[in-house]
């Protein structure tokens, strides 16, 4: 069975680019538009990883974080975050990697594949 | 209750973190954002020349002058008073920290917003980067919020408060206003005291006893006051105050750390800003409280 991702990020244009990078290379994906909806979706989903965007309407990334963080079942979910904001690498210390947008598809993908396989 | 915020800015780039922080709690919260800047220092009292305090050249304060910079500190700030309900910029000349107490007091702010330092733009004047903040901090009626690293600060509304207390006056203070912002923005906060165990080799048994002792304390001296609100945790941890601050702030991913101001210098034209506090504000990944004085919280 494929692997399980959670997209977040409020721009749609992002979420279909990752969902059809993420699905060609054969992971299934879900995706939500802001913290708040991500909190439930991955709560339904179980995803085996997320990918991130730190500034989003309603709820920031961080504050998904610190919700997932909470969670029994969540907290060991590896998080990527992608976002365009300076210094993202120490909005989510524990984050397995950080890229700023623009980024390098095959970069993902190589963060991803050694995370989940 | 942050009705009124005074966003106290140079306009450099230094005071953008404390600028996207006043913005984004006057969105959320419906306060009026006073932007304030000081031009520069008279070279003489009274006088129409002023030393600008970005690049300390000597400039004469006309209308054109002013109208110039207030231009500027539109155009610097234009998305986020766009994005705000009530918004206003105010400019005067005169001493940095002098004006910036003037004008919070005037406009009844319930909360100063600054930057820690001006960074390299300071050079003009003698002293140390931050001398107007420790100024402020130290002689405010309303609590002062810091914003030193834009990168990690306050994403998007507060949720976690964290209270560090060394059980002094100011500390009371301090907690009031923490537990007044926990109730009304409806967040968890954290009841913290670090033990000074830095230079000093202990027995662990006399460690753990000072924790014990130091949690029962806190839970003795605050929890009474806390009402019904219940969304709160007391943790002691023993090491360097402000490592351990910081620590606990990253650790429970808080957006907002509230001390006392501290000093045992009465005059705030000397008093220097408690060296905790000085090393919170440079470190920590959110904005930081300092409360000086009971008045406003």
């Amino acid at each position: 069975m494929s692997k399980k991702i959670l997209i977040v990020d409020d721009d749609q244009e992002i979420r279909s680019y990752l969902s059809e990078l993420l699905g060609d290379n054969g992971y299934a994906t879900v995706t939500a538009n802001d913290g708040a909806e991500a909190v439930e979706i991955a709560k339904a989903e179980q995803p085996d990883l997320i990918t991130l965007d730190l500034e989003m309407p309603n709820e920031w990334g961080p504050r998904f974080y610190r919700k997932i963080s909470q969670d029994d079942a969540l907290k060991r979910t590896p998080v990527v975050v992608i976002s365009g904001l300076n210094a993202i690498q120490y909005a989510i210390p524990k984050a397995i990697a950080s890229l700023t947008k623009p980024f390098e598809p095959a970069q993902l993908l190589k963060i991803v594949k050694d995370a989940i396989g | 209750m942050f009705k009124k915020i005074l966003l106290a800015t140079s306009g450099a780039p230094s005071t953008f973190g404390a600028a996207r922080v006043a913005f984004d709690m006057a969105k959320r919260y419906g306060a009026e954002v006073v932007v304030f800047h000081v031009m520069g220092v008279p070279t003489k009292a009274y006088s129409q020349v002023v030393n600008d305090v970005r690049t300390g050249e000597e400039i004469e304060v006309d209308d054109e002058y002013r109208a110039w910079v207030e231009e500027e500190l539109k155009s610097t700030f234009e998305k986020q008073i766009e994005s705000v309900q009530y918004a206003k910029i105010v400019t005067t000349t005169g001493v940095p920290s002098r004006e910036i107490l003037r004008a919070a007091r005037s406009e009844d702010a319930d909360l100063i917003v600054m930057g820690a330092s001006s960074g390299d733009s300071s050079a003009y004047r003698k002293g140390y980067p931050g001398s107007t903040l420790q100024r402020v901090a130290k002689a405010a009626r309303c609590p002062v919020m810091t914003v030193h690293r834009e990168t990690a600060s306050y994403w998007g509304g507060f949720g976690n408060i964290v209270f560090a207390t060394d059980f002094s006056k100011q500390a009371d203070s301090a907690f009031r206003f923490a537990l007044n912002s926990a109730r009304e923005l409806d967040c968890d906060l954290t009841l913290f005291h670090a033990l000074d165990i830095s230079g000093k080799v202990l027995d662990q048994n006399a460690i753990e006893d000072r924790l014990i002792a130091a949690r029962a304390r806190i839970r003795a001296a605050y929890v009474p006051l806390m009402g019904d609100f219940k969304n709160f945790d007391i943790e002691v941890w023993e090491g360097v105050p402000y490592v351990e601050i910081v620590k606990i702030a990253r650790e429970r991913s808080a957006d907002l750390i509230v001390l006392a101001h501290h000093s045992l210098e009465l005059d705030p034209e000397k008093a220097r800003i408690g060296s905790t506090m000085e090393q919170v504000i440079l470190r920590a990944g959110c904005p930081v409280v300092s409360v000086s004085k009971p008045d406003k919280v």
